[in-house]
């Protein structure tokens, strides 16, 4: 059986697979998110192997979605396809989607726009590209959860927690934030691919060989993206040097990072997009994720940290957290008022549109979430600081985690929802963007 | 925007081989002679994190497709993962010789994501040859440390790994973007057709 397993190895290596080739769209003319003033009678792209081209190897599409390209040919050593295009005016954007078989039989695909005579929008608005789906609200909720672990748990920890604590509550504390570092480094990945996939429109084999480089390079989520993935890698470094060194004070680079990344998100969602959007309404939205997150970090540490692990600590975190909550839920209730008002014009779209009744929906959530914490700051504290036994505590605890996990995930389908149109500076409504690009 | 991938592949190579250098010297002297001086006890271990945080640049400039964008994220994350259990073993934090199974599994993953993520054959091109050699390289190096891991006494896995790792520089040294391997290059990467 070994001496078969080594032969079958030993063939593995030895033999080698048919030689085939993937390829790689090296450019484009026009050049893809580029803007030319002359339209242009040809659409060509450059692959760095041979390509088969299907009939629909290059599809151009006016706005309306007119198709404005011809049929495709290739060059001689079908490195190069091209297509002629017809109809193309000035001042407008168009989309081009393209399609290769490379000699291994996998599809390579890509989408990009253009402008004649005008800036092109994000590939994430290119013609034929889908909304958010329950895929990306799932994807931005784990972002969220795996926040509230690094910014959350190991903000507490430094903000909250005495210098020194039992030695498991250090070690739980350290794989809360290391598993929340990789969690937001992976969920962000996810999120990003699962994005540029709406506006791609492939799924499967497909995607692992779709070019992604258009969404990392044009778009403002694509920035948040290469930014975020570098800075939550470096949390993660130093939160394993941290954990390695037994030097709980190295998280503060870590925790300081994380707060300065969760800026990205303002930077790349509707506070950066939306007609209206403004420096207040991009710091309210930074304030209002940073409290939450410090928020549901806290009853997280609580729950899962100091009451299964440190009895003795008990009395002290909740105090201490009970303070600062109060402080925290204020910001948090401010700040989300102020994205609230810049994002809905008027009283009526609270209950008149999606956007406003998802908003509806994650208020009542906080609310419940408060009235329990509310319900602990009136009746748990006090016993606590009499020194009294407190039965139960640790099961509500975990109750009121759960549901600020489902208020995370109604952000996370609000952050992914489309606001209603708001005036423009030249006082016309402006459309719905589904997705901030 | 996007560097040459043989640039990265030459930097990284010339990282390996310095790790490989320091586990060699560490087999030859044996342990307890090479961690005489404190710091040497924490040098591959450090730079096996360190080229984590490394391998999360060259991943953010992979969005060319989503294959090279994952394969990247998961090198970084297997020699993160890799390197702090060791260095947390260097410090005795972990104490158990079983934790050099974590290096064992971060290879197997680096090792079928170096697989799964080059597309084309073994004859393509040199990169494509390489990429695969390296990959089965990676996976079977893994036999060392969980040789290690069971048998910790043994100096021949420190051997073994180390000699893995020069194995996998130099191949990454050979590594470029377009160049024939064993006289062959695909036409479909820019080879002349035989006539």
């Amino acid at each position: 059986m070994r001496r078969a397993l080594l032969a079958a190895l030993l063939v593995a290596l030895v033999v080698p697979g048919v030689a085939a080739a993937h390829a790689t769209l090296l450019r484009a003319t026009p050049a893809e998110q580029g803007r030319v003033e002359v339209a242009p009678t040809e659409i060509r792209l450059a692959f760095d192997q041979s390509v088969t081209a299907p009939p629909d190897a290059i599809v151009v599409l006016a706005a309306d979605g007119r198709r404005l390209s011809g049929t495709v040919s290739q060059s001689a050593r079908g490195t190069v396809i091209q297509t002629p295009v017809d109809g193309l005016v000035r001042r407008e954007a168009y989309t081009v989607r393209w399609r290769e078989v490379s000699a291994d039989g996998h599809v390579g695909t890509g989408v990009f726009t253009f402008g004649v005579g005008v800036d092109p929008p994000p590939p994430t608005e290119a013609v034929g590209a889908s909304g958010m789906t329950w895929r990306d609200d799932v994807a931005r909720w784990a972002l969220f959860a795996s926040l509230a672990l690094l910014v959350g748990v190991v903000g507490i920890r430094l903000l909250v927690l005495p210098r020194t604590v039992d030695p498991r509550v250090e070690r739980r504390v350290h794989l809360l934030g290391v598993l929340g570092a990789v969690a937001a480094v992976n969920a962000g990945i996810v999120g990003f691919v699962i994005r540029s996939a709406n506006a791609l429109q492939v799924s499967g084999v497909d995607l692992l060989y779709a070019d992604l480089s258009p969404f990392a390079e044009s778009t403002r989520f694509g920035t948040a993206f290469l930014v975020t993935t570098l800075g939550f890698g470096a949390c993660l470094t130093i939160l394993a040097v941290a954990w390695v060194l037994d030097r709980p004070g190295l998280r503060w680079p870590a925790f300081l990072l994380a707060l300065a990344l969760v800026w990205s998100y303002p930077l790349s969602g509707h506070q950066a997009t939306e007609p209206n959007a403004s420096l207040v309404g991009q710091v309210a939205d930074w304030v209002h994720l940073v409290t939450a997150m410090l928020w549901v970090g806290g009853v997280l540490t609580l729950a899962v940290v100091v009451w299964p692990l440190a009895p003795d600590l008990r009395r002290t975190a909740f105090l201490r957290f009970s303070r600062i909550a109060i402080g925290l839920v204020a910001a948090l209730v401010v700040a989300g008022t102020v994205v609230a008002i810049e994002r809905l014009p008027a009283v009526s779209d609270l209950w008149e549109t999606s956007y406003g009744q998802i908003l509806l929906a994650k208020i009542a959530l906080v609310l419940l979430a408060l009235a329990w914490g509310g319900i602990h700051h009136t009746f748990v504290r006090p016993r606590l600081e009499r020194g009294e036994r407190t039965p139960g505590v640790g099961r509500s605890l975990l109750g009121e985690s759960a549901v600020a996990m489902a208020v995370l995930l109604a952000a996370a389908v609000l952050v992914n929802g489309a606001p209603p149109p708001v005036e423009s500076d030249a006082g016309e409504a402006a459309p719905t963007r589904t997705a901030p690009g | 925007m996007l560097p040459r991938a043989e640039i990265a592949h030459w930097l990284f190579a010339a990282g390996f081989l310095f790790f490989a250098l320091v586990l060699l010297a560490e087999a030859i002297v044996g342990p307890d002679v090479f961690r005489r001086r404190p710091w040497r006890a924490h040098l591959w271990p450090s730079l096996l994190l360190f080229g984590g945080l490394w391998l999360w640049v060259i991943a953010i400039f992979s969005t060319f497709s989503t294959l090279h964008l994952l394969a990247h994220a998961v090198w970084a994350q297997a020699a993160t993962a890799a390197g702090a259990v060791q260095l947390a073993v260097v410090r005795g934090r972990l104490v158990s010789s079983y934790w050099s199974l974590v290096i064992a599994a971060g290879l197997v993953v680096s090792g079928a994501s170096f697989l799964i993520h080059e597309q084309n054959g073994w004859l393509f091109a040199r990169s494509a040859f390489l990429h695969h050699t390296i990959g089965w390289t990676m996976v079977i190096a893994a036999i060392f440390p969980v040789g290690a891991a069971f048998r910790p006494r043994r100096s021949v896995w420190a051997y073994g790994f180390a000699a893995a790792w020069i194995a996998v520089s130099v191949m990454l040294f050979s590594d470029r973007d377009v160049a024939p391997i064993f006289g062959h290059l695909s036409e479909l990467a820019g080879g002349v057709p035989v006539p």
